[in-house]
């Protein structure tokens, strides 16, 4: 193996990356999925957490209620978030047609001692993001209800739950969000992408029949293959560093973002390697890309499904929760890499032998 | 007839090939792999995804209370006794003691009581499904009715207010005729053991993996309507994310065998044979894309048998089912190599899996969803009826798109464009020249603003998709400038393209006539399109920017005329270097009137 060799090999892809501009087209889409990862922010998060939704608007909400006094009426008459008004129900659901209302609360004589449980109908507007709020708002008011109806009940229970009093908490409904999916899914993208590359970079060698002229070369193939596996590798700590970089210019501070690197390295290294496996085997692409997209499949949900995995020690790191296991897990993506490092460098000798006498 | 027959014979070839190139050692192997698919798809459904274990550090002072959120992967729980909780207080996200939780103040610890709340409503409700006296734990019960408002979502944009002034003391009076509700009965219908079984199906769905199967039969049939209150809650979108990729996935793998058969026949001009029989090009196109066709169908056809869903979700994907086949066939004639095409393809796939996944999302919420064709696979899996109309609405423009790109692939599959070692831009601009006649420019160009307003309208409705959330008035803005920028855009590139080839052709008369020739091909096609199909979303604050020019017809047409006649005279004066320079002031202008016609219009 020559130092020199592989950096030519490697220089020599980089030179094609920005020659094809298709490196800008990787960056572009990276952005476009940035824009739209600031979109799930808002707008799914949003959904996951409706409170976060309900502070949109300090709007009262005009709701109707309908049928027999109950401690519902009250709870909506001092709730900030509704104008209520008694009315019957056929007019009142009128008005919701009309939408001069939220909702129509239509409330039982059912005691709150009885045996069957009490049914309210609750009528809202299809396909509407308003009534999502409203009915987010009246969640509250109907939870308050049911534990009123239980304390009511309670004698009648077998079990009572064990208590734990926990303080309402607004805000910090995106933090799962962001640390446990978006920063492990953005940090890890170059890595898929590269593992993809060194596949098109290998086979392309192949289809287009240039391979002849690069083995008739002082470079051998094995250092053609690790020229490769070279260029992919320095490409992927560098985007996922401009990700952390992007990611605490927006103001999410992210602990320990040398060691995510290091564990986005590795890991990375190891898509990387098994692409190059998976390219030097079957020589055409549409095959390689095919057999290696869906082993990544198998191969990325295994890793997920098993626990103290290298995605959530990203998630860890970033949160300053690692602990000295972090460094066990470091070490099996270390020896995964040895081994498969290992395997590929026969592999190239193999065929790179194959080469010579053919 | 003839042509059939063509089509036939090199359908067949083509499955000859890719079977052959397939079953070298491939299939074996792709068995395999399925098979350990599943092996980990089960793996997965038992022992769950730990991405985010650990994030959290919870202390507790009882092991009674440990012991319900042990099982929470998220929290690492520390058991210690009352004294050395409350002095390390800082070390924890949550402290629990004495049965009251404690979060640390950032944003950490608020999240991480969250999820304690959560956890411990998951808790609640184990210990409640349980009780011999279901209706003492679960002593209310909402029975939600949808009523179907005669106004549309025009007057709710965002979250706007529907209601009028809330100051009104008077309970609103029904402008219309009121029809009688009858009484809602007071009892349920149910059992207390059909209700409990329900309620524990219910509870099991907060894995994140049963909740994927479960959509997809369509659970809590059996109980109508009825929910305790803390199931009452704006519907997840995780159903529609795992929707998206059982349908699109396999879709997006098939045309890439389609894109990587043409990027085959261009390697080392293998495909110069299949040039030079005596068929046209439409055929031996159309002949390529028939298997791959019938394979996305019948893999979309097998998965809606094995989901048990109704057949009629493959009517919105078929139109899907073109535009991927059509991107592709593109995409593999444009690529000048392999990295080309991955990052093209990679790019392409996004932004489509984009368009279509995230307006989904709000299926249930929102009529925006509508412009995806797969709300409407989520609507018939929900049981909610949709009309021709909202098929259209849906599918209008995916149905226009592939039309479109496979007469400019026709067009251009020859051997000078197949086999040239052009950029990709240059290469774009080459494929778009080519669908422009020689003798007749002015009708090319007609045709050419006509034919880009779906385009135009994709992208609209892309920014429309991305800005919606943000807040109003930055919204408002972003798609200002964006609609202007794309539809400038649209309108310029005829003239840039008829301008690189002949510079010549920008005579002030030959200017004058392109222009007015775009600009009435794009008003024309905007106004076809739109009565076709986008009534809904025009009549709203956001379609106001979108598609302004509905109203008198000689301003929208001037503006358009103003915008191409920027972008030319620059061309003209400043060479392609101009281009840039032309299309931020078309632009710029274009953002001002449109943000006139909009002050006038609200103000």
């Amino acid at each position: 193996m020559n130092g020199r060799h592989l950096s030519i090999i490697a220089k020599k892809e980089f030179r094609g990356l920005v020659n094809e501009r298709t490196i800008l087209l990787a960056i572009l889409l990276q952005l476009f999925l940035a824009m739209f990862s600031s979109f799930l922010m808002v707008g799914l998060t949003s959904m996951y957490d409706p409170s976060s939704l309900s502070q949109y608007s300090h709007f009262r909400y005009r709701v109707a209620y309908a049928g027999n006094d109950s401690p519902v009426l009250d709870y909506l008459e001092k709730s900030p978030d509704f104008r209520v008004y008694r009315m019957d129900l056929s007019p009142a659901v009128a008005a919701l047609q009309e939408r001069q209302l939220a909702a129509v609360i239509y409330v039982p004589g059912t005691p709150p001692d009885a045996a069957g449980p009490v049914k309210i109908t609750l009528y809202t507007l299809t396909n509407d993001i308003q009534s999502a709020i409203v009915d987010v708002n009246l969640k509250d008011t109907f939870l308050a209800y049911e534990r009123d109806l239980r304390q009511v009940r309670e004698y009648r229970l077998d079990e009572q739950p064990i208590p734990v009093q926990i303080p309402a908490s607004t805000g910090g409904g995106f933090f799962e969000f962001v640390y446990g999916l978006l920063i492990p899914l953005l940090v890890f993208m170059p890595a898929i992408i590269s593992s993809a590359l060194v596949i098109d970079l290998i086979t392309e060698e192949y289809q287009h029949e240039t391979i002849e002229t690069l083995i008739s070369t002082p470079v051998t193939f094995a250092e053609i293959v690790w020229g490769k596996v070279l260029a992919c590798e320095l490409l992927v700590p560098v985007q996922a560093g401009v990700w952390l970089a992007l990611l605490m210019v927006n103001r999410i501070p992210i602990e320990n973002a040398g060691l995510i690197l290091l564990d986005v390295a590795v890991t990375s290294l190891i898509l990387i390697l098994l692409g190059a496996l998976t390219a030097l085997h079957y020589r055409e692409r549409t095959a390689a890309q095919f057999i290696f997209s869906t082993a990544l499949v198998v191969v990325i949900l295994f890793v997920l499904a098993l626990p103290e995995n290298p995605l959530n020690l990203i998630t860890r790191l970033a949160v300053g929760m690692a602990g000295t296991d972090q460094w066990l897990i470091l070490g099996t993506a270390v020896i995964a890499v040895l081994v498969l490092g290992y395997v590929t460098h026969r592999y190239a000798e193999k065929t790179g032998l194959e080469h010579h006498t053919a | 007839m003839g042509a059939i027959k063509d089509i036939a014979t090199i359908a067949r070839w083509e499955v000859k090939k890719s079977v052959s190139v397939m079953s070298r050692d491939v299939l074996p192997i792709a068995v395999v792999l399925f098979v350990l698919l599943i092996i980990v798809t089960g793996f997965v459904a038992q022992s769950g995804l730990h991405l985010q274990d650990g994030m959290y550090r919870l202390g507790v002072d009882d092991p009674k209370v440990a012991g319900i959120f042990t099982s929470d992967t998220r929290f690492t729980v520390y058991e210690t006794d009352t004294a050395s909780l409350l002095a390390n207080r800082d070390a924890f996200d949550v402290i629990i003691t004495g049965g009251q939780a404690y979060g640390s103040p950032t944003e950490k610890g608020k999240s991480a009581l969250q999820t304690l709340q959560r956890d411990y409503t998951s808790y609640t409700n184990g210990v409640y499904t349980k009780e011999g006296d279901l209706f003492a734990a679960y002593p209310l019960w909402i029975d939600v009715q949808n009523v179907k408002s005669e106004l549309d979502f025009v007057s709710t944009q965002n979250g706007q207010l529907v209601s009028s002034a809330p100051s009104a003391a008077a309970p609103p009076e029904p402008q219309g005729g009121v029809t009688t509700i009858p009484t809602p009965s007071p009892t349920i219908g149910f059992t207390q053991e059909q209700l409990r079984q329900e309620l524990v199906k219910s509870s099991s769905q907060t894995s994140p993996i049963s909740r994927y199967t479960q959509v997809l039969t369509p659970a809590g049939a059996s109980m109508g309507s009825f929910e305790t209150p803390s199931q009452l809650s704006p519907p997840l979108p995780f159903d529609s994310i795992i929707l998206v990729f059982v349908f699109i996935f396999p879709l997006y793998f098939t045309s890439q065998f389609f894109m990587m058969s043409i990027m085959n026949e261009r390697i080392e001009r293998k495909g110069e044979v299949l040039l030079s029989l005596p068929v046209r090009a439409s055929s031996i196109i159309i002949g390529k894309a028939l298997p791959y066709l019938l394979g996305m169908v019948s893999i979309c056809a097998g998965l809606t048998f094995y989901l048990r869903a109704s057949p009629i979700i493959i009517l919105p994907l078929i139109p899907v089912i073109f535009f991927f086949l059509a991107n592709a066939l593109l995409i593999g004639m444009l690529s000048r190599s392999f990295k080309e095409l991955s990052f093209v393809s990679i790019f392409f796939s996004t932004v489509a899996t984009s368009y279509l996944f995230f307006p989904s999302i709000f299926a249930n919420v929102h009529v925006i969803s509508l412009i995806s064709p797969l709300t409407l696979i989520v609507l018939t899996l929900q049981g909610t009826a949709w009309t021709v109309t909202d098929y259209l609405y849906s599918t209008a423009l995916f149905w226009l798109t592939s039309a479109v790109l496979f007469y400019i692939a026709a067009v251009n599959f020859r051997e000078e464009r197949l086999f040239s070692e052009k950029r990709l831009l240059p290469r774009l601009r080459e494929f778009l020249a080519e669908t422009l006649s020689r003798r007749h420019p002015y009708v090319s160009l007609f045709l050419l603003a006509v034919f880009s307003i779906p385009f135009v309208f994709m992208v609209q409705m892309l920014c429309l998709v991305l800005f919606f959330n943000l807040p109003m008035p930055y919204s408002l803005v972003l798609l200002i400038v964006f609609a202007a920028l794309i539809e400038e855009l649209a309108k310029a590139v005829g003239v840039y393209t008829l301008f690189v080839q002949d510079p010549s052709f920008l005579s002030w008369k030959g200017l004058v006539a392109a222009c007015a020739a775009t600009a009435i091909g794009f008003l024309a096609g905007e106004k076809l399109l739109l009565f076709v199909t986008l009534s809904q979303i025009t009549q709203s604050v956001f379609g106001s920017v979108l598609f302004l020019s509905l109203g008198v017809l000689w301003m929208p047409l001037a503006i358009h005329f103003a915008g191409v006649f920027i972008v030319a005279c620059a061309l003209k004066y400043g060479g392609r270097r101009g281009f840039v320079a032309g299309l931020a002031a078309a632009t710029a202008i274009h953002c001002l009137y449109n943000l006139t016609i909009i002050l006038g219009w609200i103000g």
